[in-house]
């Protein structure tokens, strides 16, 4: 068999963030590491997956166990010792399903988190781009993409949001849509209403920051990337506002039922989105119940946040299923790489034998003509056909089956058809295959010439 | 034979995608969009063939209310895959099928057997017919945004954010919608009225006919006209725009239905 697929790396999982950091490569540098690899430590293909939540190093390579070494050192090489503790591992079909379940966002943080994709698609470009990419890990890959959204798709996986900044920030999209040049009002200086800030201002609204204490407004302006206003402009900022974070440390409401509907008034009422992250709370619950204002406390948004973290979990199960059924029909699909090969080497070794024979015997007929040379070629590849036929069809119907590889070997084996070049075996049957189905692949490598199916009859015979 | 079969699959069609995006809506069925589109593209198809084939057998697409009512699905399941091509509102379609529905069902209630009344061979009763088509699938568009705006609004004050939260689009894009398709309708329907208002001055020698389907249609521009008036002159929008726009499509739908009683009161007497 010509190699295996192996991953050796570490998660949040298993790793603290503190080695992570220490791991985690810039993508600028991951073609250099990635050739690096692949010339010096003799991988076939390589692929390094790296984020804030996890490294990994997806390899293709001859001798399987010699690479999961090799990657543990790679990590002990960058990370230092401490790091082996925190390493996992694993080889064929569970490298595969790994690689799946990573990506469908089944082994992220936050299960469902929509980022993890982006960043898998990232780095199969980057190892394409670098040509470490071939057959087993680009199939693998897309196989790991195309999971991604069936998981999408047929489970609710992705539904309902899990932190209570990306709850603020889904909710103002789903109240103003696209939230590019909105603005949002951060009120006060509270670790949460930064946070949400943050968020918001990375949709791409504008942040105003105000504050009693006009300092404080200023550095937390130039940390979120916002404008500080003075604390005066109050009722004008709220008049153009948006979205309004609100973490004040005020005791009484700082935004009163009163004051909101003057501001409603001079907003035309344009729909306003209150968040109030303060406790106790800053903003009149009864402004809740005014038109086009839609206002959340804290302990709304963590129900929220609550309620979308359970629903996925239930989901996940499903997901599950889908990423095991797509594991086995990738490993069906990885145990005919073999087989085109060699039914090529087979064929081929077995027409060699024959036509030497008759060259041998043609030699020693007195009377030689082309005509008969063309009948004697046609009748040597009619017998390697008809001697093949009942092996090959039992070797094209066992290949997808778990035995298959063996039963390969064994072939290989018997007939001396030494080891599958890797990089030969890969091409021909890319270029057979034409990234169809695999069983595509092995029908036209069985598909017999025309013409074999007998003797032709030329038409010179007795003239 | 060939019409009426053709009548009934399109019905079929219509109503297994209303079903379908019922089912997206509600249930998050996402892997149905490839159905749901195959069975609405089909169901469109089909109808443009049974639309002509009643030309070609020599009926005129606006003969009788029955036959108008058909041109109205139509055009409201137009005026809706238009939208969908410029905006990201697909799931309204669990709003605007059933409308659609409901008047291609409505369209089979009856047929006048009577040939093609000889005022509709004036010019400008078909007409004064084609703008109020076009302005009640503009309508019918603004009432699906104002229903999902409903929605949404009510979702968000009770923090229920659950599915058909997520599903449904955001309130701004809603509320745009609603207000440029209201916009759409009544600058039709003004039209439509004007037409209105000269044929039955020309066909009834100025005496007012106070008919109940002429006066709800006066009442349905009324509302639009409000509600548009409230939008730019004070800011009116939201909710009670949405309501309003639900009333004013309401009131459009009971002028066709006056019509059809009119037609089926005829008929029995």
């Amino acid at each position: 068999m010509s190699g295996d697929l192996i991953v050796v790396g570490l998660s949040h999982h298993t790793a603290p963030v503190e080695l992570r950091e220490r791991l985690a490569t810039n993508d600028s540098d991951v073609p250099a590491e990635l050739k690096a690899l692949v010339n010096d430590a003799g991988l076939h293909e390589a692929l390094l997956l790296s984020t804030c939540n996890r490294v990994e190093l997806y390899a293709h390579a001859a001798e399987p166990h010699k690479a999961l070494e090799l990657a543990r050192a790679h990590f002990r090489e960058r990370a230092g010792d401490g790091v082996e503790r925190c390493l996992y591992q694993h080889r064929g079909k569970e490298a595969t399903h790994h690689a799946f379940r990573v990506a469908a966002s089944l082994d992220s943080l936050v299960v469902g988190e929509p980022q993890i994709l982006g960043q898998v698609k990232t780095a199969f470009e980057l190892a394409n781009d670098a040509g470490t990419v071939g057959m087993l890990l680009g199939r693998c890959f897309t196989r790991a993409f195309a999971v991604a959204k069936r998981v999408r798709t047929e489970t609710r996986i992705a539904e309902g949001t899990v932190s209570i900044s990306s709850v603020a920030v889904e909710l103002a999209q789903k109240i103003f849509g696209d939230l590019r040049g909105r603005r949002a009002l951060l009120l006060g200086a509270g670790q949460m209403g930064e946070t949400a800030a943050r968020s918001l201002s990375a949709t791409g609204a504008r942040l105003v920051v105000v504050n009693r204490n006009r300092e404080k407004a200023d550095a937390l302006a130039a940390a979120c990337g916002g404008e500080a206003r003075d604390y005066e402009l109050l009722l004008t900022e709220l008049v153009q506002a948006d979205v309004v974070i609100s973490s004040t440390s005020s005791t009484g409401f700082v935004l009163t039922r009163d004051l909101m509907r003057d501001v409603c008034r001079s907003r035309r009422h344009r729909p306003l989105f209150i968040i109030d992250i303060a406790v106790p709370r800053d903003v009149d619950p009864r402004v809740a119940d005014m038109d086009n204002v839609f206002l959340y406390d804290v302990d709304d948004l963590q129900r929220v946040a609550d309620d979308g973290l359970a629903q996925r979990r239930q989901e996940a199960d499903a997901a599950e299923a889908i990423v095991t059924e797509e594991v086995q029909e990738f490993e069906a699909w990885r145990r005919t790489l073999a087989l085109t090969p060699t039914i090529v080497e087979l064929r081929r070794h077995f027409q060699q034998v024959v036509r030497d024979e008759v060259t041998r015997t043609t030699q020693r007929l007195s009377a030689k003509n082309s005509d008969d040379e063309r009948t004697l070629d046609a009748m040597s590849e009619a017998i390697v056909n008809k001697l093949l036929h009942p092996a090959l069809a039992t070797l094209k119907a066992e290949a997808t089956q778990p035995d298959g590889e063996q039963l390969i070997a064994a072939v290989r084996t018997l007939f001396q058809l030494g080891l599958v070049p890797v990089a030969e075996s890969a091409a021909e049957a890319t270029h057979l295959a034409e990234v169809a189905k695999p069983q595509d692949a092995v029908r036209g490598a069985l598909r017999e010439p025309n013409g074999t199916q007998g003797l032709p009859t030329p038409k010179t015979r007795g003239a | 034979m060939l019409i009426s079969g053709l009548f009934i699959t399109t019905a079929l069609l219509y109503g297994i995608a209303c079903a379908l995006y019922l089912a997206h809506l509600t249930r998050g069925r996402e892997g149905l969009t490839r159905a749901t589109n195959g069975a609405l593209g089909l169901a469109v198809a089909l109808h443009v063939v049974y639309l002509v084939g009643n030309v070609v057998a020599g009926n005129s697409p606006v003969g009788d209310i029955y036959r108008v009512l058909s041109l109205v699905s139509f055009a409201i399941v137009s005026a809706f895959l238009a939208t969908t091509l410029k905006r990201p509102v697909t799931v309204l379609g669990a709003f605007i099928t059933p409308v659609t529905l409901l008047f291609f069902l409505a369209s089979g209630l009856g047929h006048s057997v009577a040939s093609v009344p000889p005022e509709v061979r004036s010019r400008l009763l078909p007409f004064h017919i084609g703008v109020n088509v076009l302005g009640v699938s503009a309508f019918a568009l603004a009432f699906g945004a104002a229903l999902a705006y409903v929605l949404q609004d009510r979702s968000l004050r009770r923090k229920e954010l659950g599915g058909l939260f997520q599903r449904l689009p955001a309130l701004d894009v809603l509320d745009s919608l609603s207000f440029r398709a209201s916009l759409v309708g009544f600058s039709l329907l003004t039209v439509g009225v004007v037409t209105g208002a000269m044929w039955m001055a020309r066909e009834h020698s100025g005496r007012p006919m106070l008919e109940p389907a002429s006066l709800m249609g006066i009442a349905t521009w009324c509302v639009f006209a409000s509600i548009l008036g409230l939008r730019v002159m004070s800011g009116w929008r939201g909710r009670r725009a949405a309501l309003g726009t639900i009333v004013g499509f309401l009131c459009a739908v009971s002028v066709l239905a006056f019509y059809v009683l009119r037609a089926t009161g005829g008929a029995l007497s």
